[in-house]
């Protein structure tokens, strides 16, 4: 190449097409204000795995999720569920005003089709989120699904056993979710970019029942002594 | 009036070697009689001729692959050449086994001239690996009886063509072999010698339907033509001399199907989304293979890259001895949304697209599932699953009461008592016009772990969880 092109080249003012960067991503928020100040304003991780570790269901754990899923899907982004626990339940999300059209329930057989499924979803362009249920994962193919996301710039949020929390895990951000006594839910950062692990938040579900938390002290008595009873 | 006759000279070798990725010496058997009728030039490069013994050709070369001669496989295959023969010339009619006509003078402007028109030819013949003799003549038959004959006749006089004919053999006219004899005692040799001679005397020496033949060739006599018209569908097989073993050894052929395809479509400005593979297996039903994509498409790589996916899922059954794809489904094209100026905002129809065929692909069209509400009050019912090829969007019920985020499919019963009791009771009764009846109180209540439950009692049966506020 001759030197004047060189030196053009080198010339700070010429803007080149190609090298462009894209912009800066905006953070996917979580919703939740005091969850997002404990993540330093970033969010759940984009092109990069998350985990929630829980005990059991019902604990608020969707509940944590649905802003995102809200946004996803008012954007027009598929939202797929790898092998869920239970059956989503459409009318609930649909009450959430999720947009079930962006919604993608899949299920698969074993675990070579589950991963498969996982890396392909995350590659894509297409996908928003993925919120995967597996059974087990080694650290192995969990990395391999962490780069699987940094190349398709989607985010993945794994739900996997409490007993998990112990073991280490190339994914971006770890929460242990554990229920408090008043529908809440005790989130505890295990590990999160950017910042030290350890801190923790509290956060108010109780509106997934539509109950106030001063309410929830009264407790209502169903038929439970005649339960006893019989 | 030019007509172009294409003259295939051996049109299944050519069409078995295209479908091979190996490279073994290739030929093709006489039915009856077991001699060599065409070998390719591998095969001719160790000895083997047409006209060779078996066993002398099996000595020549033990690795020939052997195919047999089959008119009606032959027809098939020319059907093939006839498709994309249509993308240059209109009006064409099949002279199986191995004949192509086309009427030249009707594109002689498009192309500007015959010349133009053999170059365009000659090439697409060179990309699909096809041999074939190119020839004009006056008349249909006279066309084909040069290009048969191997007369180098591409011309666009008229005179040219003539005197072309007129050095025709007679032997190379098709004439009767009892005709042809009784010419040759009379002395002559050539179509032209035969042409001076006054058509009543040829009538009344010979038999009429000889005069009838012979004025066909010059053109004294209408010779009409029905016209091929391409069906509305897409089907190309590919053969192979040896059955296929193995998945991997029917991507090459596939490939090659496949671009036609992407043509075929570009050609047609149409997409498809759904293919069918046949295979066609030794002394056995064909097996066939379905694959579908989610939205319309048409190339080549996307569908390769999906049939890949379904070949490795199912195993052959036995060997493949040929190939078939089908499309019969075309839809119209439309154009993709633009993307934004800097390219950051991808176009994400077609990834979607993409991605879900190529799930479905592997895992089957079951395992991926849309959710709707439904409109009953019994909680199982009041949703429902559906494939991803139907998009039609059901209205939303109006007003959807509270209800948890996950649904179990099977109520479990109640293990532990509650903690607290939320809400409650819900009565849901219904169903006693399907024979499905439910009686149930709902609550909602707090389980000693710490979740919250959706709970029912059953009139009879006690205590069920039947939902998780997640």
């Amino acid at each position: 190449m001759s030197d004047l092109l060189n030196s053009l080249l080198d010339d700070a003012r010429l803007w080149r097409g190609h090298r462009q960067l894209a912009t800066e991503p905006t953070p996917e928020h979580t919703g939740f204000a005091t969850l997002d100040k404990e993540l330093g304003g970033l969010g759940w991780p984009r092109g990069a795995l998350s985990e929630c570790l829980l005990d059991g269901p019902g604990i608020g754990e969707l509940q944590l999720v649905l802003p995102l899923l809200q946004r996803m899907t008012k954007r027009q982004q598929c939202v797929f569920w790898v092998n869920p626990p239970f059956t989503p339940y459409a009318p609930a999300l649909a009450r959430a005003d999720v947009d079930l059209g962006q919604v993608v329930l899949v299920r698969t057989e074993n675990q070579p089709d589950l991963l498969w499924t996982l890396e392909n979803c995350l590659r894509s362009q297409a996908t928003g989120l993925v919120l995967a249920w597996p059974d087990s994962l080694a650290a192995r193919d969990i990395r391999r699904l962490q780069l699987a996301a940094e190349a398709g710039q989607s985010t993945c949020i794994l739900f996997r056993s409490r007993q998990e929390a112990c073991q280490s895990s190339p994914a971006a951000l770890r929460l242990e979710l554990v229920p408090d006594d008043r529908l809440g839910l005790k989130v505890n950062i295990l590990k999160r970019r950017g910042g030290w692990p350890g801190q923790g938040c509290r956060l108010a579900m109780a509106a997934r029942v539509q109950q106030d938390v001063t309410e929830a002290s009264t407790v209502i008595h169903g038929p439970w002594p005649d339960h006893q009873s019989g | 009036m030019p007509w172009l006759y294409l003259h295939f000279q051996h049109l299944l070798l050519d069409h078995i070697a295209r479908a091979r990725e190996a490279s073994a010496p290739l030929a093709v058997l006489c039915q009856g009689s077991r001699c060599v009728l065409q070998a390719c030039p591998r095969a001719m490069a160790r000895g083997v001729q047409p006209g060779t013994a078996l066993k002398t050709a099996l000595n020549l070369a033990p690795e020939l692959v052997m195919v047999h001669a089959d008119d009606n496989r032959q027809a098939r295959i020319l059907e093939q050449q006839a498709h994309w023969l249509y993308r240059y010339m209109d009006r064409i009619t099949l002279y199986p086994p191995d004949g192509l006509l086309a009427d030249a003078g009707s594109v002689r402007r498009l192309y500007g001239g015959l010349q133009p028109l053999r170059e365009a030819l000659q090439k697409a013949l060179g990309e699909r690996q096809l041999h074939a003799t190119l020839t004009t003549g006056t008349t249909p038959l006279a066309a084909r009886l040069l290009a048969r004959a191997g007369a180098d006749c591409f011309t666009e006089g008229t005179e040219v063509m003539a005197t072309n004919l007129a050095t025709l053999p007679l032997a190379a006219t098709e004439l009767e072999q009892r005709t042809l004899q009784r010419l040759t005692r009379l002395g002559l040799t050539t179509l032209g010698e035969l042409q001076q001679l006054p058509a009543a005397e040829l009538a009344r020496r010979l038999a009429p339907e000889t005069l009838v033949h012979i004025q066909r060739i010059l053109g004294q006599r209408p010779d009409p033509q029905t016209s091929w018209q391409p069906p509305h569908e897409f089907r190309q097989r590919a053969d192979f001399g040896l059955p296929v073993e193995k998945a991997q050894g029917l991507l090459f052929a596939l490939q090659r199907i496949l671009a036609d395809l992407e043509s075929d479509l570009q050609w047609r400005q149409q997409d498809t989304d759904s293919l069918l593979l046949i295979l066609h297996h030794y002394r056995q039903e064909p097996s066939h293979l379905q694959v579908r994509t989610t939205g319309p498409e048409h190339r080549a790589e996307a569908f390769l890259n999906l049939l890949r996916i379904r070949l490795e899922q199912h195993p052959l059954q036995a060997p493949v001895e040929t190939l078939e794809l089908r499309v019969t489904r075309f839809l119209h094209r439309h154009t993709a949304t633009s993307t934004d100026l800097l390219g950051e905002t991808r176009d994400t129809g077609e990834a979607w697209h993409t991605l879900v065929s190529r799930l479905q692909a592997r895992l089957g069209e079951q395992a991926l599932k849309h959710l709707a509400p439904a409109a009953d009050h019994r909680p199982e019912r009041a949703w429902s699953a559906c494939s991803l090829a139907r998009q039609q969007r059901e209205p939303m019920p109006e007003h959807l009461p509270l209800r948890p985020l996950w649904l179990l499919s099977q109520p479990a019963p109640l293990q532990v008592a509650p903690e607290e009791w939320l809400s409650g009771p819900e009565r849901i009764s219904g169903g006693w016009w399907d024979g499905e009846r439910v009686l149930r109180d709902y609550y909602i209540a707090r389980l000693p772990a710490g979740q919250l439950a959706w709970i029912y009692r059953h009139n009879q049966q006690g205590w069920f969880v039947h939902g998780w506020f997640g």
